[in-house]
């Protein structure tokens, strides 16, 4: 498969309603872009087509994902169903499956395990796990004392983590027994954003009370907690690249994003940097993919690539609306990213080879 | 502790709030409302899906969930869903001109009014405009040693008084004088079936400082009959001579600390001494904000009136506190 293919003269698009997230399939044959006003927008690269998959429903789709081997695509958002749509490769007319009312409100976090075919869905107070597999529900959800804020896989796939106001949740679905209850750890504010790490296996929890939370490896022992921020902490990223001690993390608070490296074991583990550039609220963080290379999407209008110290490496002006979401393809080299006006953007990016010491194989392709 | 956001109000969202016993007609008014020709678009959040009877997909469910804040100097209490999903709601703002909340029967209205002014989003994206409280004229007194429905008097900026066709003229002036002495601020409305003109529901700025008192200039010059023994009442101050701003602002600051759960609403404009314009201030249990507002008027009486809505208050003292304010 040709680059080519991707980095076609059409470089940008637009749906009716201001742009609310956006998914590549693993292999990178596939963007799935949907709106708040409930569009759903799927590109396949490979054919060199886009299907509107969903029309503009007056009802915000905020969540949309692949599952692991690509057979599914799904979606969920104000109507609080769950939307799935069956593929069957490119240039296959994607086939919608009956549309799932879970019986609660406003969906905006679920996600897939990566490897697998579970599907988790926070529905309210509700953990729930559709298996792709057997297409069906999993019994029974796993219940939180608050409304699920956050919920986050771990990249082998065997973790999930959840968190409410008062409450983080680990729980492994697929060793679960009886006698294996879930990880329930006490927090003391709500938290907004969760992410674990790849290599380390380490859990960070972005909170309301402006505070982060970071677990160390294996989710084991006591948080480090960074306090100070000057605005809840709402999006977090790891980066691919193994660290030292931990892979770089970065996290973002209103307009500031730090990015953050542990030097050493113990207290005061970690050291911040400050990226200074954004002058409104940071939408989305994303690590490109096997590699220390950070992309930040504002509402001041601009998309930032950071190197892995920090440095500013190159703003991208969209049309002066904000951004709302980030997409990184597999391949590292092509960064999505969606705007308050409902203009979806692709960029090709070449990762300088610093930032990308371990050689991403398994990009996606053949 | 302010609680103003530097963004202007004319570029934020107005939030109105619907409180009332279960009964009172919340629904019937929320239908109302999405159906009224007044050419906004109003998008609401509801606590029970599916009451509302009108097919709008701007209604949207929200737990009623309590979060507790520690915010430096200010603990309060927030509902953790509503920031969640008017953050979600807001992402499509394009699409509505107003908000409606609507809350349960049995909820403290004090939660949600905090979240507007606590949240760092919903603070620099919406305004609250009104906390609006329905009452049931025909069978609010057999529930009113509740909890609820004294806050939800307390907290109103609008009252409005329904079932009026229920009752005789003389039981809804009993009801209404009971009314005042819990909420002396508050703009009473009287209705059947819920029907108000809706320029008197939406768009009010009571939270807004210059309008924070908009008091019949008679009333608190009447000494109210303390008649009913209410845990929740109010207490209204009244004083000619000026006052010290540092006296004021250490005796505010001292009240909300010690008494700051007990003390629904305060609202006042102040004559500070030596200052030709108005100081204005309103508090949500220990949230305080205040400012000067504008010149008094040649020939506008000054003098400074503080009202304070609250539990267990206690008359004596707090005038006492207040006077040893003057300058």
């Amino acid at each position: 498969m040709a680059q080519a293919t991707l980095v076609s003269e059409r470089l940008c698009g637009d749906l009716q309603q201001p742009i609310s997230a956006m998914a590549w399939s693993v292999d990178g044959e596939f963007l799935a872009i949907t709106s708040t006003g409930g569009e759903l927008l799927l590109l396949d690269f490979r054919a060199g087509c886009e299907e509107l998959l969903r029309g503009d429903h007056d009802s915000s789709l905020d969540v949309v994902g692949f599952s692991g081997n690509g057979q599914f695509l799904m979606a969920a958002g104000q109507a609080g169903e769950l939307l799935l749509w069956e593929l069957g490769g490119t240039g296959v007319r994607p086939l919608a499956m009956d549309p799932i009312p879970l019986g609660s409100g406003w969906i905006d976090a679920a996600a897939w395990q990566p490897g697998g075919l579970l599907l988790a869905v926070a529905a309210e107070r509700e953990l729930r796990l559709w298996d792709g597999a057997a297409r069906q529900w999993l019994d029974p959800p796993l219940e939180l004392p608050g409304t699920i804020q956050a919920l986050a896989w771990s990249a082998d796939g065997v973790q999930l983590a959840a968190s409410c106001h008062g409450e983080l949740v680990l729980w492994q679905p697929c060793l679960s027994s009886p006698s294996d209850p879930p990880l329930r750890h006490a927090i003391a504010s709500a938290g907004l954003a969760l992410a674990f790490s790849g290599p380390g296996h380490q859990l960070a929890c972005g909170m309301l009370d402006r505070s982060l939370l970071v677990w160390p490896q294996g989710c084991q022992g006591q948080p480090w907690q960074f306090s100070g921020f000057p605005a809840k902490v709402r999006q977090l990223a790891w980066s691919e690249q193994p660290g030292r001690l931990a892979p770089l993390l970065a996290s973002s608070a209103a307009e500031a994003v730090i990015l953050w490296t542990q030097v050493k074991q113990g207290a005061k583990a970690w050291q911040p940097e400050q990226l200074l550039w954004h002058e409104k609220r940071v939408n989305a963080l994303a690590f490109a993919p096997g590699s220390t290379l950070l992309a930040s999407a504002s509402s001041d209008g601009t998309v930032a690539l950071w190197d892995g110290r920090g440095q500013l490496m190159q703003p991208f002006e969209g049309q002066g609306s904000g951004f709302n979401a980030l997409a990184w393809r597999a391949d590292g080299r092509h960064l999505a990213a969606g705007d308050a006006n409902g203009r979806w953007w692709l960029w090709p990016v070449a990762v300088p080879a610093r930032e990308r010491q371990r050689s991403s194989s398994g990009s996606g392709f053949g | 502790m302010a609680f103003s956001s530097p963004v202007p109000a004319a570029e934020r969202l107005p939030v109105t709030v619907l409180t009332g016993y279960l009964g009172a007609g919340k629904t019937t008014l929320l239908n109302r409302i999405l159906t009224h020709e007044h050419g906004l678009k109003v998008a609401v959040i509801v606590n029970e899906f599916g009451e509302v009877g009108i097919d709008n997909q701007l209604v949207v469910d929200a737990d009623e969930e309590i979060f507790e804040m520690n915010n430096g100097c200010i603990c309060c209490t927030v509902r953790g869903d509503l920031i969640r999903i008017i953050g979600n709601l807001m992402k499509r703002r394009d699409r509505f001109d107003h908000l409606v909340i609507e809350t349960t029967g049995l909820a403290d209205p004090a939660p949600v009014i905090q979240t507007f002014f606590v949240d760092e989003d919903l603070r620099d994206e919406l305004r609250l405009d009104a906390v609006v409280t329905l009452v049931d004229l025909k069978h609010v007194e057999q529930h009113w040693d509740t909890e609820e429905v004294q806050e939800q008097l307390a907290f109103a900026d609008v009252l409005v008084l329904n079932k009026a066709d229920l009752v005789s003229d003389a039981e809804r002036a009993a009801i209404e004088r009971r009314v005042r002495a819990i909420n002396p601020v508050a703009r009473l409305l009287t209705s059947h079936n819920a029907e108000v003109p809706m320029q008197e529901l939406l768009g009010v700025e009571a939270f807004e400082l210059e309008r924070a008192l908009s008091l019949d200039p008679g009333f608190l010059v009447d000494e109210h009959a303390h008649e009913h023994d209410d845990a929740v009442g109010s207490v209204a101050l009244v004083e000619e001579r000026p006052m010290d701003m540092e006296r004021l602002g250490s005796w505010i600051s001292e009240l909300v600390s010690s008494r700051g759960p007990d003390l629904f609403r305060m609202k006042g404009i102040i004559q500070l001494a030596g200052k030709d314009e108005r100081y204005v201030l309103q508090s949500v249990h220990m949230l305080v904000d205040g400012d000067f507002d504008r010149p008094w008027k040649a020939g506008e009486r000054r003098r400074s009136e503080f009202v304070i809505i609250g539990r267990n208050l206690d008359a004596e003292a707090l005038r006492a506190s207040f006077l040893a304010c003057v300058a």
